[in-house]
């Protein structure tokens, strides 16, 4: 390459990657980015490997522990499929107290977002008020499910606590004040000079672009595109509350805001109404302990876009393969089409408008750095790798 | 200029800061805290102990003179345990100050009540 | 000299209202800056150190005085040491030519408003040196948008700050102070929009939000500041919120008629009353606004300060005749 390009490593340790550590490499030829490389798997747990070990039940906490913002999003996907693999119906109520706490969830993983945000562009007040306003709906959470994050509440079969109409009259009025609070938070962003200056025509991803290279969730939504999985293949009660897609056609940092605003003041409205028509009936069913043989792929929308779960059971209590594919993997591509282009300074802003849960991301594969060759393992070779390394040791 | 009247407003405001220690918050009816075992109804069937997801109940010695050992560092305050023991003797209770200097302080052990010297 | 007046002299320079009181002017002014820019946002600020945390800012200096300096190994030593030692005196140095405890100041001659220029030029140039010396990525470009900061608000700063001498005939700032004093008629008055780019441009140059770009956390890990530890750290810190009472004072002096004021009230507490206003109104802007970037802040100064300055200064010329 003829033109010097300075390197700037952001990551693994930089204050714009506010959750877990990731590297990006990003070339720099005086303030706009000509490159960026993305390195992955600071931060792998094994949680594949040790769902492997444990019974259905105990897998709920773990998956429910891939992240900790939208913890609620891992169990929402995991329970179905192992209902499914049980064939097993849970009843309405208990579909209608599962929306109700999924979309608080998401309440408040978009509040926590848009303040993580405003301290990216330096507008710290607003990171203080909108983390002010979120503890409202944490406080929720904690009434209804007895925790402020990884709420256990979810069960297979069903959920563990019902929801008494006290908790449903505080949920409401609690509901009220976020929802005033939201709406002023989007005319704020929308009037606000300085933050136009830094989101408008910043993290530009074409429509094309986004489809081609697998964008999901509010990313792809803020590019035009109507991609929800909750409108095209509903699951629990979508398809009998006011629901709709929320798109914005501007492709820029500013859509990304004004799509995660419109879709809290949606899931407002989801629990309202589902607050006042929850159905009388049991909230769990009893579940076996032994799950039949069966390969299941279940996907639910979480606040970060599309979360698709793969299980195969064997037949025993514990499952044979458990397989996570989480949102921000899916968006990594797209957050570095997008960054190409830019100025230095709008890469914690980009970063942070992909709503990036580095956490749930990491995966593994080998790397051989002198001729640069890539490959993953099966997980036939991976098992006896083991195998051997067990008898060396 | 969008946000200055806000501003100002919370100029005259109370900080909503919560000074803790000195000013605390109840926590709500249903959180889940310390353990609490009612030792007197246990039978010591071990299902405890094998549907906890982090390993966190030991138990040591078998049936009606089980005896246990309640890791807190370990555990997840699922209240998988609460839920799935047949005799109600788990209760988690809504403490949740448990900080400790010293991994020991979190080892809660419950052992059976020691009858009154009776001699019938 | 005579003896004695040559050791009230150095009682002024070092103690009132020299060296040490501008230091804990300093640590006052942080305190007041942090606790009401908390308080906007609905929160404590410094609570427990002293009175309402008080004295949080000396802790936080002596904290840092007792870590660790660590000088990285590519790092141009002599430079790197000597940087923070003149960015904390440069400040220091041209406060002594602004009146505080009457309508002269410690040194004043006439001329002197173009050395605070000067002195206000150096602190970006020393800024970029200090940037510069670290051989770090995050600081190399912090210290580079320091001098291309700098580009931005030079120009409509010194238009500016030369208004009030064209109104009051002098370049001496002690002149100027007199001026505003014996006429009654505070400048701020007159040209209110001088009064209004001169803040600007002086948030732009003590790098404060909107204009914290050299040192933009996130973006650049602490920007010019980032390879500083342990006493140089407490030494940069200490030279930032000195840098702010040099602005507040400077602003008093030139619109708000320094420490003029009614007869039985000692002028000091005029001078004070009128730089903690100021002292307030950055908090408030620092809370108002998000970060520019760094080429919008330049493209913004060239559309609409230098203008805006350029016609306050023609507008000054008529009036003055």
């Amino acid at each position: 390459m003829s033109e010097a390009t300075f390197q700037v490593p952001v990551g693994p340790q930089h204050p714009a990657l506010k959750e877990a550590p990731e590297n990006f490499m990003f070339s720099i030829d005086g303030e706009t980015v000509v490159d960026v490389k993305a390195r992955i798997g600071y931060n792998h747990r094994g949680i594949e490997k040790a769902a492997e070990s444990r019974s259905y039940i105990q897998n709920i906490y773990l998956v429910e522990r891939v992240c900790g913002i939208c913890s609620i999003a891992h169990v929402a996907t995991y329970t179905p499929a192992v209902e499914e693999a049980l064939n097993l119906e849970i009843p309405p109520r208990a579909k209608y107290i599962r929306t109700i706490i999924y979309e608080l969830n998401r309440i408040a993983s978009h509040y926590l977002w848009l303040g993580l945000a405003g301290h990216e562009i330096g507008f710290d007040t607003l990171f203080m008020y909108l983390w002010r306003d979120r503890e409202i709906a944490l406080n929720i959470l904690e009434q209804i499910t007895g925790n402020r994050v990884t709420y256990a509440a979810f069960t297979i079969g069903g959920v563990r606590r019902d929801i008494s109409s006290e908790m449903a009259e505080k949920a409401k009025n609690g509901l009220s004040i976020l929802e005033e609070r939201m709406k002023y938070y989007k005319k704020l962003c929308l009037n606000e000079p300085t933050v136009l200056k830094r989101a408008v025509g910043v993290g530009i991803l074409k429509p094309q672009d986004a489809i081609t290279l697998c964008a999901v969730g509010p990313l792809l939504r803020a590019s035009g595109v109507k991609s929800d999985v909750r409108a095209d293949d509903p699951y629990l009660v979508y398809d009998e509350v006011p629901f709709y897609v929320v798109t914005y056609g501007g492709c820029d940092v500013a859509s990304r805001v004004l799509v995660r605003c419109d879709e809290t003041l949606v899931s407002i409205g989801i629990i309202k109404h589902a607050l006042d028509r929850l159905p009388e009936s049991p909230i769990r069913v009893k579940a076996p302990r032994i799950v039949p043989p069966a390969e299941v792929v279940s996907r639910t929308e979480a606040p970060r876009g599309e979360l698709i779960y793969y299980l195969r059971s064997n037949g025993t209590d514990k499952p044979d393969r458990l397989k996570i594919r989480t949102p921000t993997l899916a968006n990594i591509p797209s957050v570095c089409k997008s960054l190409i282009g830019g100025y230095l300074a709008d890469i914690p802003i980009v970063l942070a408008a992909a709503d990036p849960c580095f956490t749930c991301t990491d995966r593994m594969a080998f790397v051989n750095v002198s001729n640069g060759k890539r490959w993953v393992w099966t997980r036939e070779q991976l098992r006896r790798y083991s195998m051997k390394w067990h008898q060396q040791n | 200029m969008a946000m200055q009247r806000e501003l100002l407003r919370n100029l005259r405001k109370k900080p909503i800061t919560l000074r803790y220690p000195f000013e605390r918050v109840a926590p709500p009816e249903g959180l889940r805290g310390k353990h609490s075992w009612n030792m007197e109804k246990c039978i010591g069937c071990g299902i405890c102990v094998s549907v906890c997801p982090s390993f966190a109940i030991e138990m040591i010695g078998k049936g009606l003179t089980a005896e246990f050992k309640v890791y807190l560092d370990r555990c997840l305050f699922c209240a998988q345990c609460q839920e799935s023991c047949p005799k109600e003797v788990i209760k988690l209770t809504t403490e949740y100050e448990l900080a400790a200097y010293n991994r020991d302080q979190l080892i809660l052990e419950w052992k059976r009540p020691t009858k009154s010297e009776s001699t019938t | 000299m005579a003896p004695t007046e040559l050791i009230i002299t150095l009682l002024q320079v070092l103690i009132f209202p020299g060296i040490i009181f501008l230091l804990g002017l300093a640590f006052v002014y942080e305190w007041v800056d942090r606790k009401f820019y908390a308080r906007l946002q609905n929160r404590y600020g410094p609570l427990h150190t002293g009175p309402s945390g008080f004295l949080q800012p000396f802790a936080d200096f002596v904290k840092l005085l007792a870590k660790e300096d660590i000088t990285p190994q590519a790092a141009d030593k002599p430079l790197f040491a000597a940087t923070p030692i003149l960015l904390l005196a440069i400040p220091i140095a041209a406060l002594f030519c602004i009146p505080m405890t009457g309508l002269t100041a410690l040194v004043s001659f006439e001329g002197d408003l173009i050395y605070i220029i000067f002195l206000s030029t150096l602190i970006s140039m020393v800024t970029f040196l200090a940037a510069w010396s670290s051989t770090n990525p995050f600081s190399i470009i912090g210290g580079l948008r320091a001098a291309f900061q700098m580009l931005g608000y030079e120009v409509p700063m010194a238009i500016v700050m030369v208004c009030p001498a064209i109104a009051a005939g002098t370049l001496n700032i002690s002149g100027i102070v007199a001026k505003q004093g014996t006429s009654g008629l505070w400048f701020i008055l007159s040209q209110p929009l001088g009064f209004i780019i001169l803040l600007i441009c002086l948030l732009a140059e003590i790098k404060r939000v909107p204009f914290d770009i050299p040192e933009a956390e996130t973006e650049i890990v602490a920007g010019w500041l980032t390879e500083f530890s342990g006493r140089k750290l407490a030494l940069l810190r200490l030279s930032i919120d000195m840098e702010l009472v040099f602005a507040a004072a400077l602003t008093t002096a030139l619109y708000l008629g320094g420490p003029a004021g009614l007869a039985p009230i000692p002028a000091i507490i005029y001078f004070l009353v009128k730089t903690t206003i100021i002292v307030l109104i950055m908090s408030n802007l620092r809370a108002l606004f998000a970060r520019f970037r760094i080429d919008q802040m330049v493209h913004g100064s060239w559309k609409f300060l230098t203008p805006l300055a350029i016609l306050q200064v023609i507008l000054v010329e008529l009036a003055v005749g």
